[in-house]
């Protein structure tokens, strides 16, 4: 255990690091990682997963979320058919495969909404996370398909890097550094995937 | 950096900033001034235009990405033979007001029509959320779907 | 310039221009000074007298070019905004001139040409304030060219007649082109008698607008989409805080920004030019201007500011003692106090201007309302004469009041000296929502007796309201005086059931921090919401049905009449019912603006919690209808913009600054909120045509809200419902 609390304390002294000289346009670096060394790898993780820069787009129903204040997304713009908006409304039509500085419009790789069954918002994190390891609501993932999801897809990656919304101000990034919540979903896979009862 | 696109069917080739919004790249360079700025936000729609067919607010879509892809604005969705079923409705129901939202409607309805041939009401309320502010909304809807008339006689 | 500016009415030795082909030439003119009669021209225009023009008049030669090709250049002194003006203007002139409406092309009166209207386009008062000038100067035009014409035939010109702009007689013919070649110069007779309204062959007809196929097409017709050789880019840095005063900037950082040409640091604002607009826009972000604000303003300061009671009183309509009989402690009194927000323009073309300054002149392309004014200020700041300033009108991308304030023209001006080349700059969407001149927030309060029988014994209406007619460019400063009240704040604050024997109106003025003034229908939007869902709830207590009540209390002066009309009809055409049926219910609105009433029934239902609105039955008088197809696009869009501003618009001020920024934040009608049927009336009880633009605003809210109470059992009297 005292192995893998030096080792997360290590990566997060990284992470921090890495904020404040690479990622910081976005003021990435003003934020101190709210891990502490006695928090436990699901917690690290689930901070993360329940944050609205992942919930905004894991909705409940058809609708996705936007913003700090988490509204419905404006315009009434809707989930389509295939999660990445109507046939004639394309999530496209907006954003594209990286953030927008002049329009403050985000975007990343595949930018849509996750599937309906992998819907996160209204859920405790003990639902999102057993939602999340159960193969008929995750697309068929098993563990290792999971880890890899979270630590190395781009939408995913994007919550990090969320940049500057339409008034040129820095979206608020999920609050563990990307290096701490990789290490914290591989220590929590490698431990067995325990989900706490609450 | 360059980037090469079709234009309305023809190569062109810029001279830009790769992450300069293809809207500015189009109205101030390349002088076709049929694609709107009303918000440079991606929310009111006026900069709608098509990128290999599907449509993209161009205020927030950098010039980069459309390296060899096909990019249409209003001033190319007509031939020089036949005018658009969009437009040719958009005509018959008389449908501008000031008309300066009026590109990006029309942009943004010619998309959908093509995944989209027969629309029902809600279809259009779902998937045309560009903003008028003269509120020419009522005509817009019969335009829409007499452009979709349009489209079938002459498709089929 | 003309030869003799001074030349009085009778003769023009200019000779019309003749072009080959549309935008080859420069048209000359003389600048035509009229003493105008402001006081009743500007209650023209607010009110609900006569609409004047105010340009000039006595000479068809600098409104009217007949190129070689037959085809007569129509230069409007009033610009188009989208209220079809362009289209009703072509078919008024083509009746006298008799030519066909292809053969006539509209553009918009650059001030060079002299046909400049000293006031501005707005109040719904294109169309009836040039009814009877344009008509006598296109006829006086076709005598002239009759008459020019005979003396080139060599026949009498009694024998001549003109048809589709060829003049035939005795056997030949000879097209207006031809005339206007040959002619050298033109004596103006005396203005001939007017056609009559049997013989029209386009007034009245719904012809397609004029610049329909150039709007379908994308054509470049907007302020915006205005170059210049060699134009650069100008982006002025505005203050995102209420009460902001400039007082200086640090611009050494966006010295060094890629493409930056120049700063320019003014006592009253700071700009930077570059070579494109991206580059401007993101050297503008490295400017740290200073600005000094008084207090830092939230919207409960605004909203304690705007209440009836407080600031100057000045009452504007009386007709018996409602005051008496109305007054604190009088018995049966009822009252309902309701509320509306600051509303933005919003409107989709941001302001800007291409100016190109050079030693002795400025030219300045723009999207502008007030062409008058906006000369005016570039040629102060310039130093110029006016005739030194000419400015090119534009299609507008929407006005909405929003362009009769222009100081960014100034601004576009002053960076071009700066640098001697043209400059293009102009807002960019948060400079919009955030340097708006705002429809005011109001106050309103209503009072009401009944006698014993339910009629209306009294009423009183007391506004309060944000400034609109104070403090605006556009009204001189003496006329402010001279007027007393804010007569913009109070449109549609008037009792206009004049049966009611003791009415009576107040209106309360306040001075916000920031900005309001003209916004599409002024006070009309706020007050009529106010009074009509009061007149709803007085039926109700009267036990009286609501159509019949409204029409119990007019009279049989004309004005009363025709608004009884339109009330009568629309219930017909709606078939007003008073109860709700299947999850369905109508509310009942009517108000007379400009001398134009309207009435509409609004039938809504409530989904989700949201009040959509499923039909609407617009029934409306304008008088005589130029083009029953415009005026109805005018009565289908006012009624969507009227419903938007009614159900979802509000800004609101948040720790200094005003927001939303952005649409969609800042909620507005949209293709799902319109209505799935309009349906649209009109009535033609008057011999002349009057405003069209905003009078179908005035009833809708209240329409809504009545409906909503009919289905709910719920009034609301704030706004957004």
């Amino acid at each position: 255990m005292k192995h893998l609390l030096t080792s997360l304390f290590i990566l997060a002294f990284m992470g921090v690091c890495v904020a404040f000289t690479e990622v910081s346009p976005f003021g990435e670096s003003n934020r101190s990682s709210e891990a502490n060394l006695d928090e436990a790898p699901f917690d690290i993780m689930m901070k993360v997963l329940t944050h609205k820069r992942c919930v905004n787009c894991h909705p409940s129903g058809n609708r996705p979320r936007q913003g700090e204040d988490s509204h419905i997304h404006n315009f009434n713009v809707q989930r389509g058919a295939d999660d990445h908006g109507l046939a004639g409304l394309q999530c496209s039509t907006c954003h594209q495969s990286e953030n927008n500085d002049f329009s403050g419009v985000p975007g990343a790789p595949h930018w849509g909404l996750a599937p309906v069954e992998m819907a996160w918002a209204g859920k405790t994190r003990v639902e999102i996370a057993t939602q999340m390891m159960d193969p008929a609501r995750n697309g068929g993932k098993n563990l290792d398909e999971i880890v890899k999801h979270l630590t190395e897809d781009e939408l995913v990656g994007w919550a990090w890097n969320p940049g500057i919304d339409h008034e040129g101000k820095p979206r608020e990034p999920v609050p563990v550094a990307k290096d701490e919540f990789t290490a914290a979903v591989k220590a929590w896979a490698a431990a067995g995937a325990v989900i706490p009862e609450q | 950096m360059t980037t090469t696109f079709t234009l309305n069917g023809k190569q062109v080739s810029v001279d830009a900033d790769g992450n300069s919004p293809l809207l500015w790249v189009i109205r101030d360079t390349l002088d076709l001034k049929g694609t709107k700025f009303g918000c440079g936000k991606a929310a009111c729609g006026a900069c709608t235009i098509h990128v290999d067919g599907k449509a993209v607010r161009s205020c927030s879509y950098a010039v980069k990405f459309a390296a060899g892809k096909e990019v249409t604005t209003i001033e190319g969705l007509s031939t020089e033979e036949n005018m658009h079923p969009v437009q040719q409705a958009w005509m018959e129901e008389i449908v501008p007001q000031c008309g300066y939202c009026q590109p990006g409607f029309m942009m943004a309805t010619a998309a959908m029509l093509k995944e989209i041939p027969n629309p029902t009401d809600e279809d259009i309320d779902n998937n045309i959320v560009n903003v008028c502010r003269c509120a020419t909304y009522y005509r817009m809807r019969k335009a829409i779907h007499r452009a979709a008339e349009l489209q079938n006689a002459t498709t089929k | 310039m003309s030869e003799n500016k001074k030349e009085k009415k009778g003769f023009s030795r200019r000779k019309f221009l003749v072009r080959a082909a549309i935008g080859t030439g420069v048209m000359l003119g003389a600048t035509y000074c009229s003493a105008p009669f402001i006081r009743r021209k500007i209650a023209g225009v607010v009110n609900t007298a006569e609409s004047p023009y105010m340009g000039p008049t006595d000479d068809p030669t600098i409104w009217f070019e007949v190129t070689a090709d037959n085809t007569l250049i129509f230069h409007s002194p009033k610009v188009e905004m989208g209220q079809g003006t362009f289209t009703g203007l072509a078919q008024i002139a083509a009746e006298e001139l008799e030519v066909g409406i292809e053969q006539i092309k509209v553009v918009h009166a650059s001030t060079a040409t002299g046909n400049i209207d000293q006031f501005a386009t707005g109040g719904s008062t294109s169309i009836a304030s040039l009814w009877v000038p344009l008509r006598e100067i296109a006829a006086t035009m076709r005598v002239m060219l009759l008459n020019a014409a005979a003396g080139q035939m060599g026949v009498a010109v009694s024998s001549l007649s003109a048809l589709n702009g060829i003049i035939s007689g005795e056997g030949k013919s000879i097209t207006y082109g031809e005339v206007v070649a040959k002619a050298e110069e033109w004596e103006v007779p005396d203005t001939p008698a007017l056609k009559a309204s049997t013989a029209y062959k386009f007034v009245g007809k719904p012809i397609p607008r004029v610049d329909l196929e150039d709007k379908v097409m994308g054509a470049p017709i907007f302020g915006m989409d205005a170059t210049m050789p060699g134009m650069l880019y100008g982006a002025v840095v505005r203050p995102s805080s209420v009460g902001a005063t400039f007082l200086g900037a640090d611009t050494s950082e966006a010295e060094g920004m890629p493409g930056v040409v120049k700063i320019v640091l003014e006592e009253d604002f700071v700009g930077v030019i570059a070579n494109s607009y991206v580059e401007a826009e993101n050297a503008k972000k490295k400017i740290k201007a200073n600005w000094s604000t008084e207090k830092v303003w939230q919207s409960e300061d605004i909203e304690a500011m705007i209440r009836v009671g407080q600031g100057k009183p000045a009452v504007i309509q009386k007709e018996g003692n409602a005051k008496q009989l109305l007054a604190d402690g009088e018995e049966g009194v009822i009252i309902s106090e309701y509320y509306s927000p600051i509303g933005a323009h919003a409107q989709l073309e941001p302001n800007g201007a291409v100016a190109y300054v050079e030693a002795d002149k400025a030219t300045v392309i723009m999207s502008t309302q007030v062409i008058n004014i906006t000369r005016g200020e570039i040629a102060k700041r310039m130093g110029f004469k006016e005739e030194q300033v000419v400015i090119q009108p534009t299609f507008l991308g929407g006005g909405f009041g929003r362009r009769l304030h222009t100081p960014n023209a100034m601004q576009a001006a002053v960076m071009s000296r700066a640098v001697g080349k043209p400059v293009k700059s102009f807002f960019n969407r948060k400079e919009e929502f955030q340097n708006d001149t705002f429809r005011p927030p109001t106050h309103n309060v209503m009072k009401g007796k009944l006698t014993a029988d339910g009629k209306i014994e009294a009423i009183e209406h007391n506004v309060s309201s944000g400034d609109v007619f104070f403090g605006s460019p556009l009204v001189p400063r003496l006329l402010q005086t001279v007027v007393g009240t804010d007569v913009g704040a109070w449109r549609g604050g008037m009792i206009q059931y004049h049966g009611i024997p003791n009415y009576r109106a107040v209106s309360w003025r306040v001075k916000l921090p920031f900005a309001t003034s003209w916004w599409r229908s002024l006070g009309l939007l706020a007050n009529t919401f106010a009074i009509e869902s009061f007149m709803d709830e007085l039926a109700e207590k009267a036990g009286k049905d609501p159509v019949l009540f409204r029409l119990d209390h007019l009279t049989e002066t004309k004005a009363d009449l025709r608004l009884a009309k339109v009330i009568q009809r629309a219930a017909e055409e709606a078939g007003y019912h008073n109860e709700a049926r299947d999850g369905r219910a109508m509310g009942f609105a009517a108000s007379t603006d400009a001398n134009t009433p309207c009435a509409h029934v609004a039938e809504v239902s409530i989904e989700d919690g949201d009040i959509k609105v499923h039909k609407v039955t617009c029934v409306m008088d304008p008088g005589m209808v130029i083009n029953p197809d415009q005026v109805r696009a005018q009565c289908e869009g006012s009624i969507i913009m009227g419903m938007s501003a009614i159900l979802h618009e509000r800004m609101t001020v948040k720790d200094g600054s005003l927001y939303p920024v952005i649409y969609g934040a800042y909620k507005m009608a949209l293709m799902r909120d319109a209505p799935k049927e309009i349906n649209v009336v009109l009535l033609e009880n008057d011999d002349k045509p009057g405003a069209v633009g905003e009078p179908p605003l005035g009833p809708i809210g209240a329409a809504i809200a009545n409906a909503v109470y009919r289905l709910t059992g719920e009034r609301r009297r704030r706004v957004p419902l």
